[in-house]
């Protein structure tokens, strides 16, 4: 059993290697977070909500040998569920916005399963590595650079110490997207030359503000609406369709300009996100892509991505037109189960899978696209991850009963980039 | 048609014939000009910034071209012009309009139409186009009409209607969207048609920059009067500013596609306009000193749109408008299968191009081929393009505001959206205001 709990860097590449070495010498000699073949994954579920239930429930699905063990949450009434449902023993059960860390404390815990406010998320991903825990996270994974930093850093932690890490981006496990995505790569659509990519829909759930409820734990109740949880919903929900776009050009956008507002759902009740996004990403060879997302009741909807390349299109999941036609005709597992059962797999095959730098990366691109509109500013990428200061992490030490007035809605002119200064702006506006 | 291809050949016999036909149709107008060195008489309709403008331009393309009346809502524009090219020396001998050819009020169009002036120039906001230009068609008129040219389908439809009374009449519509007459620009795009960027697959077009003049109010205005001489910031006088400006790099996607789109999906707000301070001294003057419902003088035009125009081949392409902080863009680009362009001067890709030609200033050589086709008698009719153009844009911001895609031909023919007043209603009185779009209104 590996104990990384209070190890250095550099033990912990050490101990790593040795685990790694020891791995390819004996093939059963494992850290124990590395469970092979038909040990049972102990899974801990932190954030036991709508989205962290249905992953323990996946998970489970997913693969024998799966065992919920521990929960956590912030809230005790929404720990119930599954407590009950998984039989889980009440001295695993956790309640509080520190209880992650308890939970993840003992060494029989080999899966996290995080399914908190994405706000949450660089933390306590950071923890489930540091604790030497594989982890299977929700999108997106960040809500500020700052955390999309953490969110990086620890998957490169857990690189180091071949611990798996899967995001709950779906489409990616998805055969009808892989096998597109496979034929694009190779040249079926020719070069990529536009893309567009949209998540318009009706509202989600809300929580009014219930008598007696403090900032905090009303804003957490209602998370979906306040930026430094959500990320609002072009980071919270379009990162799966932006996570498509950056798939297809195998690269990032180099640059972002986005326009936005709320000015349908503008009711106290829904925080202070935004209701729609219009945003140009420019990616290398400034091919300009396309991303809308409004969350608007009754609008046309529209959920989808399409690239467009010099010899055909395509939906990315399972149609190509124009010179290389072609249909993908083969099963269609469900994708919420199918990312937990490759998850589980290859941590039994030891031969773990990281997605935590490329999950960091398409919600870095959310988060710019939603800045770039707050502020309605253009800028690059490289300017973005290296001089923006903006940080929404959850203050140090935040408890439940604090008073956390909701943040003024972004408003354009008087938002503030943190980090951009004046000049550049000039700079840019020239330029453009 | 068959009448310019005559014409083409006897060019002497076009003006009898055009005036026949006028006169038979039982028009009171003056017919289209006579040809040779005759003077082309000009009427201005809207004497603001852009008319002024327009004037200008109009009397530098051409020698023969005369002012014999100016018309527009307000009195004091109309001297305010006359004074202005008068004492122009630049024009001198050229600007000849009698007291009895100023015309003011809200039927001023109709006035004008009366007079023997052969081209009529239009600037007024853009609401009455449509009206205007059908009075005009009909006195005999050629037009020279600043863009955009209606802010609803309704309008869109007067005009397409009046172009091709202008087609049958021989008469010619030229507008105000100017990079059609940029060299640089005609000739990128006739290599771009003939297939130098290959099939055409994406395209952007931008104008989003700083905000625009608010006017505050004018002793003696009647609310509706104000509203008019503020017009920008009302869609129903404007079209709001993806109608208003941004047509012009609509007008050139359109120009690339060779037609409008066929689908519109969009999305957009009004997040940081704001003239509270000179509204609330609007809505002081305009009732009694009190500030009470100053709001609705703020305006209800948005200040962003961000649209996806769905052309007939399939490709999708962004249009990105709106005033406001932040960065500034404006302009155009096309994506082909085998390059793509700035749709100004440059084509990148299998075949590299870069105009090298002479550049005009667009919104002179406007004119200048306006009147040259009236004068070869071979007049321009740029009426229905204008109309795409502009119902391209409505349609843009009828997408964002309603939260609903639609085709265009809903657009075209089946769309009832009227913002418009009957002339008939419009006089000095209350003004017309109606909510902020929600970005979930009814389509209608």
């Amino acid at each position: 059993m590996m104990k990384t709990r209070n190890l250095t860097r550099r033990e912990l590449l050490k101990s790593s290697a040795m685990a790694a070495g020891t791995l390819a010498l004996t093939g059963v000699t494992v850290p124990f977070s590395q469970a092979r073949g038909s040990d049972t994954i102990r899974v801990g579920v932190v954030g036991c909500g709508g989205r962290g239930s249905e992953a323990a429930r996946d998970c489970v699905k997913s693969s024998p040998g799966v065992e919920i063990v521990a929960l956590a949450d912030a809230f005790g009434d929404r720990l119930d569920g599954l407590k009950k449902e998984f039989k889980v023993r009440s001295d695993r059960c956790f309640v509080g916005l520190d209880a992650y860390k308890e939970m993840m404390a003992p060494d029989d815990i080999n899966l996290v399963i995080l399914g908190t406010p994405p706000g949450f998320r660089p933390r306590q991903f950071a923890e489930a590595i540091d604790r030497g825990k594989n982890v299977f996270m929700e999108k997106p994974v960040a809500v500020c650079p700052a955390g999309i930093k953490m969110v990086i850093e620890a998957s490169e932690k857990a690189a180091e110490k071949k611990l798996a890490v899967v995001a709950g981006t779906q489409r990616r496990h998805q055969p009808a997207y892989i096998e597109t995505m496979k034929r694009i790569h190779d040249g079926a659509i020719g070069e990529i030359v536009s893309a567009q990519c949209y998540w318009n829909q009706g509202g989600l759930w809300v929580n009014k503000r219930q008598p007696n409820q403090s900032d905090v734990e009303w804003q957490l109740r209602n998370w979906l609406y306040f930026t430094w949880l959500s990320g609002d919903h072009i980071v919270e929900q379009h990162v799966h369709n932006i996570d498509v776009i950056n798939w297809a050009f195998n690269a990032l956008p180099e640059s972002v300009q986005g326009l936005g507002g709320r000015q349908y759902r503008t009711g106290p009740e829904y925080g202070n996100i935004y209701d729609h996004f219009g945003v140009e990403f420019f990616y290398p060879n400034d091919v300009r892509t396309i991303s809308m997302c409004r969350q608007i009741e009754s609008a046309t909807d529209n959920v989808s991505e399409r690239v467009v390349g010099t010899k055909g299109v395509s939906d990315c999941c399972g149609i190509i037109e124009g010179e290389n036609p072609w249909r993908y005709e083969g099963p269609n597992p469900n994708p919420y189960v199918q990312e937990h059962a490759d998850l589980i797999k290859s941590i039994r095959d030891g031969s773990p899978l990281n997605e935590g730098q490329r999950i960091a990366e398409s919600t870095l691109c959310a988060i710019m696209g939603r800045e770039s509109a707050y502020s309605r500013q253009q800028f690059k990428r490289s300017w973005f991850t290296s001089r923006c200061t903006l940080s929404l992490l959850p203050p140090e030490g935040l408890t439940l009963s604090d008073s956390k007035p909701v943040d003024p809605v972004a408003v354009p002119g008087v938002y503030e980039l943190p980090g951009l200064v004046q000049e550049e702006a000039g700079r840019k506006k020239r330029r453009a | 048609m068959a009448l310019s291809e005559k014409n083409k050949r006897r060019p002497e016999k076009y003006a009898a014939v055009a005036a026949g036909a006028v006169a038979a149709a039982g028009s009171i107008g003056r017919t289209a000009y006579t040809q040779g060195s005759d003077k082309i008489k000009v009427g201005l309709l809207g004497c603001g910034g852009r008319g002024n403008g327009a004037l200008g331009h109009c009397l530098q393309a051409d020698p023969g071209v005369e002012v014999i009346a100016l018309a527009d809502l307000f009195e004091n524009q109309v001297r305010r012009t006359r004074d202005t090219f008068a004492k122009n020396e630049k024009f001198k001998g050229r600007v000849n309009i009698n007291d009895d050819h100023l015309f003011w009020g809200f039927d001023c169009h109709e006035k004008l139409a009366r007079c023997e002036a052969d081209l009529l120039l239009m600037a007024t906001a853009p609401a009455f186009r449509g009206r205007q230009m059908l009075a005009a068609v009909k006195a005999g008129k050629h037009i020279f009409t600043e863009k955009p040219i209606a802010t609803d389908p309704v309008g869109c439809r007067q005009v397409i209607e009046a172009s091709k009374i202008a087609e049958q009449k021989g008469l010619a519509i030229v507008a105000g969207t100017q990079r059609r007459h940029e060299f640089s620009r005609v000739e990128l795009m006739k290599r771009i048609h003939d297939g130098a960027i290959g099939k055409l697959v994406g395209g952007q077009c931008y104008w989003y920059g700083g905000g625009i003049w608010y006017r505050g109010y004018v002793q003696g205005m009647s609310e509706l009067e104000w509203q008019c001489y503020n017009w920008y910031h009302f869609a129903w006088l404007s079209g709001d500013q993806i109608c208003e400006q941004h047509i012009h790099n609509i007008d050139v996607m359109n120009w690339c596609f060779n037609g409008p789109p066929r689908k519109f999906t969009a999305v957009g707000g009004r997040g940081c306009r704001d003239y509270s301070k000179q509204a609330k001294e609007v809505c002081s003057k305009l009732n009694n000193g009190s500030e009470a419902g100053w709001e609705k003088y703020n305006g209800d035009i948005w200040d962003h749109i961000f649209a996806e125009f769905e052309y007939p081949n399939g490709a999708r392409a962004l249009s990105f408008s709106g005033h406001g902080p932040g960065t500034g863009r404006s302009g155009e680009k096309i994506v082909g299968t085998k390059g793509t362009s700035d749709c100004n001067s440059r084509i990148s890709g299998e075949n590299p191009w870069q105009y090298e030609g002479q550049s005009v200033n667009g919104q002179l050589q406007e004119h200048i081929d306006l009147i040259k086709s009236i004068r070869d008698g071979k007049p321009l009719n740029e009426g229905q393009q204008v109309a795409d153009s502009t119902l391209t844009a409505i349609g843009g911001r009828i997408a964002a505001y309603t939260g609903r895609s639609f085709n265009w031909s809903w657009l075209l023919n089946a769309s009832k959206l009227e913002l418009v007043p009957k002339q008939e209603n419009l006089r000095p009185g209350p003004g017309i205001f109606g909510p902020i779009a929600t970005g979930r209104d009814q389509l209608t």
